[in-house]
């Protein structure tokens, strides 16, 4: 079935997480028929397990949905579902530049939030046609009047267009429907012209190879057609194209406006490159699309299997978690405390704890991850620079001219009582003060420059637990500063444990070190033996603690009918000690290795 | 199968459950005795000619508080024993309450077979025994020692708890030599364990009871360790000591790996299969669901687990090392030997291994490195 050009929509749905994004999408489908009632599961579109129990997005997703409009007209809605959360901005960048519009979820006991704000940006830069929706307007708490103000003060959106909705409830889904198909214009593309598609995801699937996920803007893509991807230069055939309803469809073709998918045996989610524009072998186009912000990853760790035979399955999954997480990057990197392992770069905290997560449910393997730092760039006397993101491999203070770390803008939105504490928090983690802004409903908007370092040590959670979970943040980074760092090494049972290094502000090196010491001793579990815990900068030790030996474990009555119970106990016992990785003949469990990241 | 010379048979009654006590036993179902000691009986019966058994070199009779059964109940189960096979010189226990030891009962249980009474004195302390919830007073159990005794009891233990909140190391080894004055041949002395699922370890979460630390256990079986080696008793497991020759040869037979037989209410037996593994089996716990289906079916099967040779003789060795004497169970297990030898948790001499000092405050570590 065909639809005109004008009669096509692509739209997305931006919002903070938690605002109600992703219930929103599930009636939309509902209220279209895309999804029957008795096949409806919430969250329809989060297709990972782990989505669903978190109850966040991590992937984007794309389905079609025929609406009939108050005006007669059936239309195709393109509706392409974005995470929320900070670490995944780069994911609904993609999804914004496959789109003409974007709904625009707000909360309406929240309000505006850092990542709103951070969402509405992105879409203005995408020149795409905003629909602001107030939501959970049923909630006692909820000020919807309030809010409505604020999207016109804050955003420069007009009060009237405002739509107030409960997507709990099913309030307001058909006024959202009626606004897209108004307002949103239909693509301007010309079915005819040569083709130009938009690569915005890829996935691997074990059967097909890579499904690639497209938005046609120019031209028509047909089965069969041989296909360009104008990045690499690479050409396959297509075997099927498609439109996702929400499963996966066949169709004949997919012309200028529309968005679906394309299969093509392609075996490297490499040729599928997202940001890359498809275009026909035979008639190609003149220039391929403008690409995406290209993604970094700000946050490196290292992952190491507990169970040093795992490590090729860790290497074989994490080639497969790439293909469908372009975000990950890793190396091999071997430690001398933990073994043979991958370092690996992600966009954030969550994304970090996610694939962690994920390896290991999806894979069945133990990991160990170590604490996460920042890449720095270190500048030699030699006039070389180098990135440095693991603590371990920074050079001796000797050959060091300037070690520089990032730093971003961090923006938090706050109700003003907490403003004190949040000033007082970026304070204490080196931020420097840049800005302070008062909006309607008691909301304060601060900017930060700040190292990255210091966000990814703890703030968030802090930023939260000081404000009563009310502030928001977002970040993004703005370059590399110098800064006087040094390097804080741990010692267990007089051996360096490369894997608990870390680098830190030297002002503070001494007191972190205390801390740190503090703080694995209460982390590490007593031994059959006293293990001393140093940490040292430089060689010279700052601080000193000792776990105590062992003292007791025995158990009183063994007799015949005690004896099951004894073994299973004992046999729980050496299962835990499964997850403690030995480091020499101390047993080390995982969170020692994370202790460096909440050290207040 | 290896053939079976032990019997283990679990009476479930109790006046009153202490609330420490984590064993299967019930308060105030004391009527249930009679039809208890009748399906008692038809197990016994029934398992005699299902299994290699007999005859019995050991029996013991625990609980739950067995020394509520009368001298006819006694020997009506002692009866059908004694039809499989209970040569003269074989060790029979009963569990005894010092409330129940009379001078009638004393002479009604030698007379049914009882060769051993293990008696449960825990401490002589008032206040200790009111913490305990025992119902007898320290005056008593010494009475009941001297009772049994002179109604021609030879063999006697009795069982102590330390490491009792309010207990110091000085009141603790009153208790111990008072008893050891009424002349004991066999003692057990236990610390004071908190079991989640008990009175206590209720009182223990919330905070009403604070149980003494480690280093004040350790103080107070230490030092009773010593008072008895010096009063000629050997220390042959981590919490029992006898005088030559009064070892408890029923718990020195499961410990040694020998397969035993259980009957009775959420009793255990072990069998040791010919291809050298071991398996396990366990009766229902309750005594109503027991008595009922030992009534209908003849057996009250709960469930059963079968360790493989391999796991089998890394059970074998964690019960093994418990032993002070030492043991050639750990024979399989060469590197875990090794390691904890180095770890000074264990001695090595002629192929046998025994726990150091330290390796018996540390025995669960040392029994958990054999288990595969």
């Amino acid at each position: 079935m065909s639809t005109p050009t004008r009669l096509t929509r692509a739209i997305s749905v931006i919002a903070h997480v938690d605002h109600g994004k992703t219930t929103l999408s599930d009636r939309l489908l509902e209220y279209t028929g895309t999804v029957a009632p008795r096949d409806m599961v919430e969250q329809v579109l989060d297709q990972l397990d782990l989505e669903r129990e978190r109850g966040i997005t991590i992937k984007a997703q794309a389905v079609r949905m025929l609406y009939k409009a108050d005006d007669g007209n059936t239309y195709q809605i393109n509706l392409i579902d974005t995470p929320g959360h900070v670490d995944f901005s780069y994911e609904v960048s993609r999804a914004l530049a496959a789109c003409d519009g974007a709904i625009l979820v707000v909360d309406a006991s929240q309000g505006i939030e850092a990542q709103t704000l951070a969402n509405v940006h992105q879409a203005l830069d995408h020149h795409l046609k905003i629909i602001p929706v107030v939501n959970k307007i049923d909630l006692p708490q909820a000020n919807p009047e309030l809010v409505r103000e604020e999207i016109e003060k804050v955003i420069g959106l007009p009060a009237e267009s405002v739509i107030f909705a409960s997507a709990r409830q099913g309030i307001g889904t058909k006024e959202i429907l009626e606004a897209v198909v108004r307002e949103v214009p239909p693509p301007t593309g010309d079915p005819d012209a040569p083709l130009q598609a938009l690569v915005f995801d890829a996935k691997f699937d074990a059967y097909r190879g890579v499904v690639t996920y497209i938005r046609v803007l120019e031209g028509t893509l047909r089965k069969g057609m041989r296909i360009e991807m104008m990045q690499t230069g690479k050409s396959f055939e297509v075997d099927e194209v498609g439109i996702f309803r929400p499963e996966r469809t066949a169709v004949e073709d997919l012309s200028a406006g529309e968005v679906g998918y394309l299969i093509a045996n392609i075996r490297n989610v490499r040729d599928s490159r997202v940001g890359d524009t498809v275009t026909d072998e035979a008639r190609p186009a003149a220039a391929p699309l403008p690409g995406y912000r290209h993604v970094t990853p700000m946050v490196f760790a290292g992952l190491f299997p507990t169970d040093t035979e795992q490590y090729q399955q860790l290497k074989e999954a994490l080639e497969k978690l790439q293909l469908n997480d372009a975000a990950l990057v890793y190396e091999p990197e071997t430690s001398a405390a933990l073994g043979f392992g991958f370092r690996c770069g992600f966009l954030g905290l969550l994304h970090m704890e996610i694939v962690q997560e994920r390896l290991e449910r999806e894979f069945n393997l133990t990991l160990l991850g170590t604490a996460p730092t920042v890449e720095y760039r270190v500048k030699l006397r030699s006039g070389e620079e180098i990135p440095v993101d693991n603590p371990d491999l920074l050079p001796n203070a000797a050959e060091v001219d300037a070690i520089s770390e990032p730093m971003v803008i961090a923006t938090i939105v706050v109700p003003s009582t907490y403003v004190g504490n949040m000033m007082e928090l970026s304070q204490e983690r080196r931020g420097q003060f840049l800005n302070m802004q008062y909006e309607p409903g008691d909301r304060v908007v601060i900017t930060y420059r700040m190292p990255l370092a210091e966000i990814i040590h703890d703030y968030y959670d802090q930023l939260k637990s000081r404000s009563k979970g009310y502030a928001s943040l977002d970040y993004e980074l703005v370059g590399f500063e110098v800064a006087d760092l040094v390097k804080l090494d741990v010692l267990v049972a007089g051996s360096p444990v490369d894997a608990l290094s870390m680098i830190v502000d030297r002002s503070k090196a001494q007191q972190q070190g205390r801390r740190l010491a503090e703080k694995l001793k209460t982390l590490i579990p007593r031994q059959l033996f006293e293990v001393p815990i140093q940490a040292a900068i430089g060689g010279k030790i700052v601080a000193r603690e000792t776990v105590p030996a062992m003292r007791k474990d025995v158990t009183a009555k063994c007799y015949g009918g005690d004896i099951t119970r004894k073994r299973k106990l004992l046999e729980k016992q050496k299962e835990g000690k499964k997850r403690l990785k030995r480091v020499g003949n101390v047993e080390i469990p995982q969170e020692a290795f994370m202790a460096v990241l909440s050290l207040d | 199968m290896e053939r079976i010379h032990s019997l283990y048979l679990h009476v479930p009654f109790c006046t009153w459950v202490c609330k420490y006590c984590d064993f299967n036993a019930y308060a105030v179902l004391q009527g249930l005795i009679p039809p208890y000691v009748e399906v008692l009986t038809r197990e016994i019966e029934i398992a005699g000619t299902e299994l290699p058994t007999g005859p019995f070199d050991t029996v013991f009779i625990g609980g739950g508080t067995p020394s509520l059964l009368t001298g006819g109940q006694l020997r009506q189960v002692l009866d059908r024993v004694r039809a499989i096979g209970l040569p003269s010189g074989a060790e029979v226990t009963l569990e005894a309450n010092p409330s129940n030891i009379t001078e009638e009962n004393v002479e009604s249980w030698l007379a049914a077979g009882v060769s051993r009474l293990s008696i449960g004195v825990q401490s002589l302390q008032p206040d200790a025994l009111r913490f305990l919830e025992r119902l007898h007073s320290g005056t008593d159990a010494i009475s009941a020692i001297r009772t049994a005794r002179s109604g021609g009891f030879a063999n006697i233990s009795a069982d102590l708890l330390f490491g009792v909140p309010g207990v110091n190391l000085a009141a603790w080894l009153e208790t111990l030599d008072s008893v050891l004055a009424e002349g004991v041949q066999h003692l057990s002395a236990y610390e004071l364990t908190v079991e989640s699922g008990t009175r206590l370890g209720q009182e223990v979460r919330t905070g009403l009871v604070q149980m003494p630390g480690a280093d004040d256990q350790l103080e107070q079986y230490w030092a009773a360790a010593a008072r008895l080696e010096a009063a000629g008793y050997a220390h042959y497991e981590i919490s029992n000591w006898a005088q030559p020759g009064y070892a408890c040869r029923h718990n020195l037979a499961a410990w040694n790996y020998k397969p035993y037989l259980g009957a009775g209410a959420g009793a255990h037996s072990m069998f040791r299969l010919d291809d050298g593994s071991t398996e396990r089996r366990w009766n229902v716990k309750g005594p109503h669901a027991y008595i009922k289906q030992v009534s209908g079916a003849g057996h009250a099967p709960d469930g059963s687990e079968t360790l493989s040779p391999e796991r089998a003789r890394g059970e074998a060795a964690m019960i093994g090392v418990r032993l002070l004497n030492g043991t050639r169970a750990a024979g399989n297990f060469p590197t875990e030997r090794k390691q904890l030898v180095r770890a000074g948790l264990l001695i090595e001499t002629d192929g046998q291994v025994r726990l150091t000092r330290r390796g018996v405050e540390l025995a669960n570590q040392v029994g958990a490195a054999f288990l595969v």
